[in-house]
């Protein structure tokens, strides 16, 4: 069990390595465009929901398909056996081995016999279990784990697969790929002639016909199914499916979700004894549930037993690209692999990677099997929280100073002054002034050596609120203002801003001042009780406040408001249909301008000038389903608009988690984007996001002072300006 | 007039995976393509559409050296297989081989080179439109062995290069010929 100081250590000792980081980089760019192609003139979405409609209707009748799927599968030859837990699994194979004499096993990928360290197991038992996948071989021959569901050696480069191979084969090999290949080609074949057993896993699992499919790319799987005369399928129960039907809707989805691939170059269908050798096969199909049944019986977390491993999540996943499967994962990897982890094998030991999670939620997006996997980590960190605390900082600014809205509020006011001694004018001198350099005593060096802080604002938003003229005579709509923390104290001219272009488009704004955080830093790390205070709160000030609709420019904010009052409030008698009803009149801002609005019709052609580039905001594109709108805003603003690489890409802010509890994978993800923005040569960086706004304001002022960052709101108030 | 309304698609999508495919007149022609593209022991399994066609002859007569004794003992790699298929998928290029016979699998898995003979009037649309004859090949309690095969085996597991001919084999030819067979269940 890594020691939380081990834990620390391998972050860093990833970090260090770039060149895995920029592999990783590389085929998370090549996979997207794949990916893409693959699924062009298909309906993703619609193929996912049904592929999850399909999944839950096995959770629910798990029990029956399994038995249908035994008795079609005896009816065949085959002779089945159910594991309770991975240990009866191996059990079931050394008796088998033993009973037969076997001393070889050619096996191919099976990610359960990981979960079951299924070759010590054997090795153990005096049986050799020889990996025939390539990159499966390649790590057993490092005596490493997999860091990666779909390309176990992902992690490795051609020289280490040269030097491996050529131990194996007792000579000195040139770290070319194709020889590499063709090494592994030729010294494998030898393994499935003389193996006295085939394993292999199984992608699926048809209980209308008691048959199994293999989805692969290499050949290998085939040969180890057809070669050896005893074949054994090591699978977990969760790869049910009811029908043929719906098993080819599955292998519609996973190669193209997995490697962009129509189709992989095998898909493998086999039931019962099939002819071997002018005898018939001996196949025994172990089913493993290993802490499924528990998984399935939580309803906060049974979707991830949709999951099909197809690997995206981690593909797109910032952290993984950052440090690699090995340190963000465990047998499973990023996503996925934080739940599995906590379910399997214990909470105890997913209690960091929970926690190394930013939430930007890409996994959740390019899910195949629909699995809202941010949501169900969200989850699992608000238990590990209850079980192992959140730490002395967050516990104080949480519960005894965020809960406390006049001290909040008070305190952020003393902090204004406090921080003078340290603050600058920002260097384009046209901005307000930014922590540069903390005192060395008070934090980490590192943690303004590549950023600048923001500073917080002299007067905040709601100070200023009521000194704002607004001139609307006969308004359309009254909108409720929720500012959210960083535009509140950080830059409140977001929020005058947006009244300037509200006003301006017929709409009243009213501001309750009994709003307060909306609480997702202390959810996010785990603390609901504060959470749940904190929506009780806001929901009270809103409703008194009887507006047409509510209105954030943090998207953040409008998720939680949208979705988590909702949530949180759901068994708080009489407060949960007002969160409903909350939840229902809620808008980011520029949806709201944009879709109710008509802003960029109605504006027409402002006259805003220049180039822009605009950055999609994590909780904006994926938690709001917004991104469209803030480019015609932009567009009618009058700037024109230069796309960035991955512009929905992290930028690595993540609240606390940059700042407290992983700023070392925050600032790398950050780079990437400060890279990306970059590269579009524009001089101003548009974004929706107050969080996204205190991360790039921060790290652009270090690397190029001259690219401005800038809310959406912000761009449009001054083209206003210039009508 | 065959329904070959799919061909080019197939031809299309399975060009892309990697397979080489050739339109040809006849068997013959397809002996002296195998011929050509290929040297070595080579596997042509007795399968029903390759007795009726009288493959393994014709193949023999052109010059194709085709194995005689026990396919396991043709050397771990044969130069070549030869065989028919159920049927095809456009939307993918994929050739279905129901496999059930060994002398099948073995044809497939284990030659350097696999030549496949595919009849236009068998090109399903797609993967979705296989659902009804593999739902019926799967009915009743006999076992079943079918492959999906699309393009030649490959890997991408060494620094994510895609690299052709991992442990299946290297070169995937697909010969369309008219009038071999409309049975979409038979092989
Ligand atoms: S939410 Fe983002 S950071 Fe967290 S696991 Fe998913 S992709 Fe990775
Ligand atoms: S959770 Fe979803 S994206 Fe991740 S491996 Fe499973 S199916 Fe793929």
């Amino acid at each position: 069990m890594a020691t939380d100081q081990s834990y620390k250590k391998s972050i860093e000792t990833a970090i260090n390595n770039p060149k895995l980081s920029k592999a990783l980089h590389l085929f998370g760019d090549a996979y997207l465009i794949a990916r893409e192609n693959a699924y062009s003139g298909l309906n993703f979405d619609a193929m996912r929901q049904e592929l999850a409609a399909i999944k839950d209707d096995v959770r629910i009748r798990r029990k029956e398909l399994l038995a249908e799927f035994i008795k079609n599968a005896e009816a065949a030859g085959s002779i089945v056996f159910v594991a309770k837990d991975v240990k009866e699994a191996n059990d079931y194979v050394i008796k088998l081995a033993e009973k037969k004499g076997a001393k070889l096993i050619a096996k191919s990928k099976s990610m359960v016999s990981e979960e079951a360290h299924f070759n010590k197991a054997m090795e153990k038992a005096g049986i050799r279990a020889s990996e025939t996948d390539l990159g499966e071989w390649i790590v057993q021959l490092a005596g490493q784990r997999p860091s990666h569901m779909v390309m176990p050696a992902i992690h490795m480069f051609k020289e280490e697969v040269a030097e491996l191979f050529g131990k194996e084969v007792g000579k000195t090999l040139n770290p070319e790929i194709k020889t590499l290949v063709d090494v592994a080609r030729e010294r494998l074949r030898q393994e499935y002639f003389n193996a006295d057993i085939g394993l292999t896993g199984a992608n699926f699992l048809i209980a209308n016909t008691g048959g199994i499919g293999l989805v692969t790319n290499e050949g290998n799987a085939r040969l180890c199914a057809t070669l050896p005369d005893t074949h054994v399928v090591f699978a977990a129960i969760h790869k049910l499916l009811p029908t043929v039907e719906d098993a080819i809707k599955l292998t519609r989805l996973l190669p193209r979700n997995a490697t962009g691939q129509l189709l992989t170059s095998y898909v493998t269908w086999i039931k019962g004894t099939v002819p071997c050798d002018g005898k018939t096969k001996e196949q025994h199909i172990v089913l493993i549930d290993g802490g499924r049944e528990a998984l399935y019986e939580s309803k906060a977390c049974q979707d991830a037993l949709r999951c099909i491993q197809c690997g995206a999540c981690a593909n797109v996943c910032p952290v993984y690209q950052t440090v690699g499967g090995h340190v963000f994962g465990s047998i499973y990897i990023s996503a996925i692999g934080i739940i599995l982890t906590a379910f399997y094998e214990g909470l105890d030991k997913a209690k960091e990677l929970t926690r190394a999670c930013i939430g930007c939620r890409s996994c959740t997006a390019v899910c195949p099997s629909n699995i809202d996997l941010e949501e169900i980590i969200l989850h699992l960190r608000t238990q590990v929280t209850s079980e192992y605390g959140m730490g002395v900082i967050k516990n104080v600014a949480f519960k005894a100073v965020m809960k406390n809205r006049g001290l909040f509020h008070s305190m952020v006011k003393a902090a204004s002054k406090l921080q003078r001694p340290v603050t600058h004018p920002s260097r384009t001198g046209d901005e307000k002034r930014v922590i540069r350099h903390l005192p060395m005593h008070f934090m980490d060096r590192d943690f303004t050596q590549w950023r600048d802080l923001p500073s917080v604002a002299e007067t905040s938003f709601r100070d200023q609120f009521p000194n704002i003229r607004q001139s609307v005579s006969d308004p359309k709509y009254t909108v409720g203002f929720f500012v959210g923390c960083g535009a509140d104290f950080v830059y409140p001219e977001v929020g005058t801003s947006l009244i300037k272009v509200l006003n301006a488009l017929n709409v009243d704004v009213v501001f309750p001042q009994k709003q307060n955080c909306c609480g997702i830093p202390a959810l996010y790390s785990g603390d609901t009780e504060t959470g749940v205070y904190l929506a009780k709160q806001n929901v009270e000030a809103f409703t008194e406040a009887k507006v047409d609709y509510i209105i954030s420019i943090c998207p953040t904010c409008t998720m939680a408001i949208k979705r988590d009052f909702v949530e949180r409030l759901a068994d708080h008698p009489g407060w949960s249909a007002k969160a409903l009803a909350l939840s229902d009149k809620t808008m980011d801002a520029s949806a709201f301008l944009e879709n109710v609005l008509g802003a960029s019709e109605k504006l027409g052609n402002l006259s805003g000038n220049g180039s822009v580039t605009y950055h999609d905001s994590c909780h904006l594109k994926r938690g709001n389903n917004v991104f469209k709108e803030p480019r015609a805003l932009l567009g009618a603003s009058g700037y024109e608009i230069s796309e960035m690489k991955n512009s929905d890409r992290c930028c690595g802010f993540g609240g606390t988690y940059s700042f407290l509890s992983h700023p070392q994978i925050s600032k790398q993800i950050t780079h990437d984007k400060v890279e990306a923005i970059q590269n579009v040569n524009v001089k101003t960086v548009a974004m929706d996001c107050p969080g996204c706004m205190i991360m790039l304001k921060g790290a652009m002022g270090k690397a190029n002072p001259n690219i401005r960052c800038a809310h959406t709101v912000e761009l449009m108030a001054e083209a206003l300006d210039k009508k | 007039m065959p329904n070959n309304t799919h061909l080019s698609r197939f031809m299309e999508m399975a060009r892309r995976v990697g397979a080489e495919v050739t339109q040809l007149e006849n068997l013959q022609d397809a002996a002296k393509y195998v011929v050509t593209n290929s040297s070595g022991t080579t596997l042509v399994p007795r399968t029903a559409l390759s007795e009726k066609h009288d493959l393994r002859t014709v193949l023999a007569d052109a010059g194709v050296d085709v194995y005689d004794g026990d396919f396991r003992k043709a050397g771990h790699f044969p130069g070549a297989g030869v065989t028919f298929c159920n049927f095809a998928m456009a939307d993918t290029g994929t050739v279905v081989l129901e496999s059930t016979a060994e002398d099948v699998r073995l044809s497939t898995t284990l030659p350097e080179k696999h030549f496949v003979l595919v009849d236009p009037e068998i090109i399903l649309e797609d993967n979705l439109a296989a659902a009804v004859p593999m739902t019926k090949i799967h009915t009743g309690n006999e076992p079943k062995f079918v492959a999906y095969v699309t393009g030649p085996s490959r890997t991408a597991d060494i620094e994510r290069v895609l690299t052709i001919g991992c442990h299946g084999p290297r070169e995937l030819h697909i010969l369309v010929i008219e009038g071999l067979s409309s049975d979409l269940y038979e092989i």
